[in-house]
């Protein structure tokens, strides 16, 4: 209950304190609406009084009146949160999630799915906000009006009280079995949609290989048995919930009757007069039906607890240290001195004991196999993380003394997956620098090779790639990501084989296009083709987390090492031919 | 009521699909009905209970029967609603399996282009989630608006009943009732589709934000994106707002109408001077109070339930659209194809059924069986649709192309793969064992023959040498454990095993990982020899000795020959050529910038 509302209050944000203000107003409207109901009774007992005392009932019923239309305007009170403040609850949430989002460190940000994280900006925020505005009032309702009406029985009379008390008390620990039991459903039904939309992906991208072996639709074994398991896993978590939830709701309304059953006999053994049992009738049909409500809606509370839960945790995400002493690099040679790395949650580690130096202005490219360490180099460059030992320096300057923002304002960065916004290709490449003139850009488009193909477009520069850039090709896209690094004129530059899976004729362009862009500036290039590097000033080698070997082309191939076996694995497949026979390998 | 209020109509078109689960919802709907009509019974008896203790020779026996009545009612209630929810819920379950059944088979039926062009994703979204989501409407709604629409009628009876001058009381807050029935259904669509689109917005921003940032943040500080992400946020905020700030009056006259209170003050108002005069008895005022709210009462959850409906309708009619796609037509007498050639015969085709300019305009291309065809020209020249052509992906939209001299349309689809295999998308991975794999493309291969064609596939070596559990490796979900080349090294052992007369094949994925290139290459050859194959060329230098290389330019075949020939042609080819070389010999240049500065 309490982290619940310390969740809530969390995502409220600045607007907890008109939540906290609701959340009182709420719990005087349930009052106002207790002694409503309670009002019935000397109500009652006015009118069944023998002969009926008009001048109270008269009295009571303006009484009920008026708690009615204070109730009233209570929760209209109660109510302005959702209209005034649930829509700026989720803007303000998802800003802040957004600027954690920005700054929390980069290894932690790849460790969560982008999907979750979309969810948790978006459907997560909306529920939570739900959750906060309606049910937070709605549970302090169906809490608060039973439990004071629960009081006022009580005072009644306590024998009756004692009935309801009695249900209440038992009724705890089925709600908590419920909840045990429907979490454990959940978990259940999200296992079997996890294992569910695997199958499905998997379908879909493998249909030509189904349809060949009469493995598609109906006949598709695979799929009809995840289909089935889910099923399974929807009608077990529903049994298993269904049993408590009756034993509930029939607990409440068997309370009900009980009630009546005690009051009659009370009644006639004259421990109770009828206009009092009349009154703890109506009130108690009250108390039992607000219960009851509360027992269905324990999902929806869950779900919006589960969002609000999963809010907090990105809200909860630090950003990466900032160590003190950090001034602004002058020059511009990286340095490795002892640098190990292990991702969050592994245990081998991915670099050990590497150091190495990226002179100023020279062309350092890595190499090695997949797995070998050369991406979390460039990583560690950009503190994606910070390494578990050992530093990493720019231009003298322990990057980890650098926020990401101020270290990225000296490197540039061209992946090999280009990712465009959806808006204009001036845009995208105003990117590079948001304070860029138009010509500054359109100098970078040129150079970029991006003004060949931008000026035959309809409306040229300010034509929309479209969501993900599907309407411009691999080379087209990559060449938009560079003209976006030269406008950036970053000292530093990264690249990730740029060039690794475009058509003949882009590649050339994209080539020309990285030329212009390292033109000058020190770069580190990570490299797969080997003969893209051949002019380097220093190659380093790669294996299992260690650099194994170092030197330029010549000093390599010189040497017998993996480098040395790479070229020649290499030099063979250029020479490879698609032919009728098989090659002559 | 339900029906103007939510408009249930896609969902139900698709419950129709199955009459077992239509029928049951049926009767689940009717227990739920029984269920409030006998939740008003036992507060009758309650009533009627409370009511014997004023009279005048009141008796422990009435009494009890009437207490038994209560419980009995209370008992039929509860049971009827249990049972309603549980048969709804079921039902609903095997309506997802049902409704899924048939998507996997629409699916199956449908132009594979179609499919891969909606994506996996989206497919995914359909399949799982919006089928899913119908069970808000079939398994939650169905057995509540049994109850909400048996309980008002029941009340309203037993008060007529018991006595008709309360309910003509009862009957004055209806009124009331529909006003904000109305209140609330009017301006509802467009409303909505305001909030949607504003929504919809949101999630894009959402998305673009979340997807981007790693890579932007490596770029710039996020500023930008941030900025792109903010203006959303701020655009749904805005929208919410606007839409509150008018619909805030109605919803307020709601909640303050639509509860209990109210009615039972003018029940009570009401009662004083009929009481007075003898009209009614102090037990009927105890009836009215117990059950007079209740028409009001049942509408008041109908609030929260709307949004589920919508998101399930939404749901709903994405399934439907699914659903809905025309299959690709199968023949009525298929034939078999005779040999393994592969023709274009005047192809024009169009992704965009009729309209715009033709992908590829008049194509013929002959591929003899047994030979190795190169399709060769830029990114948007045609050669992907050409290849996406012949194992009929779609349909041309006129001309013809052939396999094994017989028209794909004239093929069950069944018989066209298995004679064609494709290397040309993502390696294609299940969850299962490197075994399992390989057998997808032949179920009845023996492990002799597995071990073979993974030999031959640059397989074994990997298997044998790096996995802990060889053949019974798991290779994780779609393969994830592997690199892309010992995945796509496995593609190519299934359709070794496969053996299909003919091979299509996309230089591009076909050699997407450079680490594992030669084994790949050896493994392709293998593949290829002998059998007819259709090559999309990215590297002129892997295709100078093919049998023939179609260069493809706006959709149109423009050049054709072997490489030697067309090399000294003087045409297109021989430009392509010159910038190949070009490209092959580009390399960064560290030196040459040191000597600039020196």
């Amino acid at each position: 209950m309490k982290r619940i509302r310390r969740l809530m209050m969390l995502a409220a944000g600045p607007y907890a304190p008109q939540f906290r203000a609701t959340l009182r107003i709420s719990v005087v409207a349930s009052l106002v609406q207790a002694l409503a109901y309670a009002s019935f009774i000397p109500l009652l007992a006015a009118l069944a009084a023998d002969p009926i005392d008009t001048g109270a009932a008269w009295t009571w019923v303006g009484v009920l009146a008026a708690l009615v239309v204070a109730e009233a305007l209570l929760r209209l009170r109660e109510s302005a949160f959702t209209y005034d403040y649930w829509h700026l609850v989720t803007g303000d949430t998802r800003t802040r999630l957004g600027e954690r989002l920005r700054s929390m460190p980069q290894q932690e940000l790849a460790r969560r799915a982008a999907g979750d994280l979309t969810t948790v900006v978006g459907s997560n925020v909306t529920s939570a906000a739900t959750g906060i505005s309606s049910f937070s009032t709605l549970f302090v309702r169906l809490v608060a009006v039973p439990a004071l009406l629960g009081v006022v029985i009580i005072a009644v009379d306590w024998r009756l009280g004692l009935v309801l008390a009695v249900s209440v008390l038992v009724s705890v620990p089925l709600l908590r079995r419920l909840r045990t039991l429907s979490n454990e459903g959940f978990r259940r039904v999200d296992a079997a949609n996890a294992g569910m939309a695997d199958r499905i992906v998997e379908y879909v991208q493998g249909l030509p290989v189904f349809k060949a072996t009469g493995q598609a639709g109906a006949g598709s074994a695979r799929l009809a048995e995840v289909f089935a398991h889910q099923h399974e896993a929807n009608a077990e978590s529903n049994r298993s919930a269904s049993i408590p939830v009756a034993a509930l709701q029939f607990l409440v309304q068997a309370a009900m009757v009980a009630l009546v059953a005690l009051g009659a006999a009370l009644v006639l053994d004259a421990r109770l007069t009828v206009p009092l049992l009349l009154a703890v009738v109506v009130a108690a049909a009250r108390f039992a039906e607000p219960l009851g409500a509360a027992v269905t809606m324990t999902k929806l509370f869950e779900m919006s607890e589960a969002a609000l839960t999963r809010i907090s945790e990105v809200l909860g995400a630090g950003a990466l240290p900032v160590r003190p002493g950090g001034r602004a690099p002058e020059s511009f040679g990286i340095t490795f001195t002892g640098v190990g790395f292990t991702y969050d949650g592994r245990t081998e580690p991915v670099l050990e004991d590497v150091s190495f130096e990226v002179p100023e202005r020279g062309l350092t490219a890595l190499v090695g196999p997949s797995g070998s360490g050369k991406t979390t180099v460039t990583r560690l460059m950009t503190r994606f993380a910070d390494p578990r030992t050992g530093v990493v320096r720019l231009g003298g300057v322990d990057v980890s003394t650098l926020t990401q923002e101020e270290l990225m304002r000296h490197i540039a960065v061209v992946f090999q997956d280009v990712y465009l916004f959806d808006d204009t290709i001036l845009a995208n490449i105003a990117m590079g620098r948001p304070e860029a003139t138009h010509e500054e850009i359109l100098a970078a488009a040129r150079a970029a090779n991006v003004h060949t193909f931008a000026e035959r477009l309809p409306d040229g520069y300010e034509t929309r790639v479209g969501e993900i850039g599907s309407a411009l090709s691999g080379g087209e896209r990559q060449r938009i990501s560079i003209a976006r690094a030269i406008l950036k004129d970053a000292p530093v530059v990264l690249l990730d084989e740029p060039t690794a899976a475009l058509d003949t004729e882009s590649e050339v362009v994209v080539q020309q296009a990285i030329d212009s862009l390292v033109t000058g500036r020190t770069v580190v290039v990570i490299a797969h083709r080997l003969s893209t590097v051949v002019g380097a000033d220093q190659i380093l080698v790669f294996e299992n987390g260690r650099v194994v070997q170092r030197g330029t082309h010549t000093d390599l191939l010189g040497q017998d090492g993996r480098y040395g076996d790479m070229w020649r694995a290499q030099t063979r497949v250029k020479d490879w031919r698609l032919t009728r026979e098989p090659s002559p390998s | 009521m339900s029906d103007n209020g939510v408009g249930l109509r896609p969902v139900k078109e698709l419950v129709a699909l199955s009459p077992g689960v239509k029928a049951r919802l049926g009767r689940a709907l009717a227990l739920g009905a029984l269920g409030g009509a006998g939740a008003v019974a036992g507060y009758v008896c309650v009533a009627m209970a409370v009511g014997e203790l004023f009279t005048a020779d009141r008796s422990a026996g009435v009494l009890a029967w009437w207490a038994g009545g209560a419980f009995g009612c209370l008992i039929v209630s509860l049971a009827a609603r249990w049972l309603a929810e549980q048969v709804a819920h079921r039902a609903s379950y095997d309506l997802e399996v049902v409704l899924r059944t048939e998507l996997a088979d629409a699916l199956a039926a449908m132009p594979l282009g179609v499919v891969w062009r909606t994506g996996a994703g989206r497919i995914k979204k359909i399949v799982q989630d919006d089928v899913a989501a119908l069970h808000n409407v079939v398994a939650d709604a169905v057995p509540f608006f049994g109850a909400v629409a048996a309980q008002p009628i029941a009340a309203l009876l037993a008060l007529g009943v018991v006595q008709w001058k309360l309910l003509l009381v009862a009957l004055l807050v209806l009124p009331v009732a529909t006003v904000s029935f109305s209140l609330m259904a009017r301006d509802h669509t467009a409303q909505r589709a305001r909030y949607n689109q504003a929504a919809e917005d949101v999630t894009t921003a959402v998305v673009e934000f979340v997807q981007g940032m790693p890579v932007v943040r490596t770029f710039d500080d996020g500023r930008t994106s941030f900025r792109r992400f903010g203006a959303a946020v701020t655009a749904f905020t805005d929208a919410v707002g606007a839409w509150t700030a008018t619909s805030r009056r109605a919803s307020a006259f709601n909640q303050l109408v639509i509860v209990p209170l109210p009615t039972l003050l003018v029940l009570a108002a009401t009662s004083v001077p009929m009481l007075a005069a003898g009209w009614i008895e102090p037990g009927e005022l105890v009836l009215g109070l117990l059950i007079g709210a209740m028409p009001i009462e049942s509408i008041s959850p109908l609030m929260h339930l709307t949004n589920y409906v919508n998101d399930s309708k939404a749901g709903a009619v994405r399934v439907s659209e699914l659903l809905a796609e025309p299959p690709l037509p199968e023949p009525e007498y298929p034939r078999e194809p005779q040999g393994a050639s592969v023709s274009l015969r005047g192809v024009t085709f169009r992704y965009t059924e009729g309209r715009g300019a033709p992908v590829l305009d008049d194509v013929t291309i002959d591929v003899p069986e047994g030979t190795v065809c190169a399709l060769v020209g830029p990114s948007g020249s045609g050669k992907s649709t050409v290849a996406r052509l012949i194992p009929r992906f779609h349909d041309v939209d006129s001309g013809a192309v052939l396999v094994g001299g017989v028209d794909v349309r004239e093929m069950a689809s069944e018989v066209l793969l298995r004679h064609v295999a494709l290397v040309f998308q993502d390696p294609f991975l299940v969850s299962g064992t490197v075994a399992e794999n390989i057998r997808l493309a032949r179920a009845d291969a023996t492990d002799d023959e597995i071990i073979a064609v993974a030999k031959a596939a640059a397989v074994h070596d990997f298997v044998v040498g790096e996995l802990s559990d060889g053949y019974q490796t798991q290779v994780g979900e779609r393969g994830g454990k592997l690199s892309g080349g010992q995945r796509q090294r496995i593609t190519i052992a299934r359709a070794m095993l496969s053996d299909a007369p003919v091979v299509v094949l996309d230089e591009a994925t076909a050699f997407a990982d450079p680490e594992s290139e030669s084994a790949i290459h050896e493994a392709v050859a293998r593949l290829t020899a002998g059998r007819t194959v259709i090559v999309i060329a990215h590297r002129l230098a892997t295709i100078t000795g093919v049998d023939q290389i179609v260069v493809l330019d706006g959709g149109r075949v423009v050049e054709r020959g072997r490489h030697a020939d067309l090399v000294t042609s003087g045409g297109r080819y021989s430009k392509l050529w010159a910038r190949h070389e070009q490209a092959a010999s580009w390399g960064l240049a560290g030196n040459r910038v040191q000597e600039v500065i020196a």
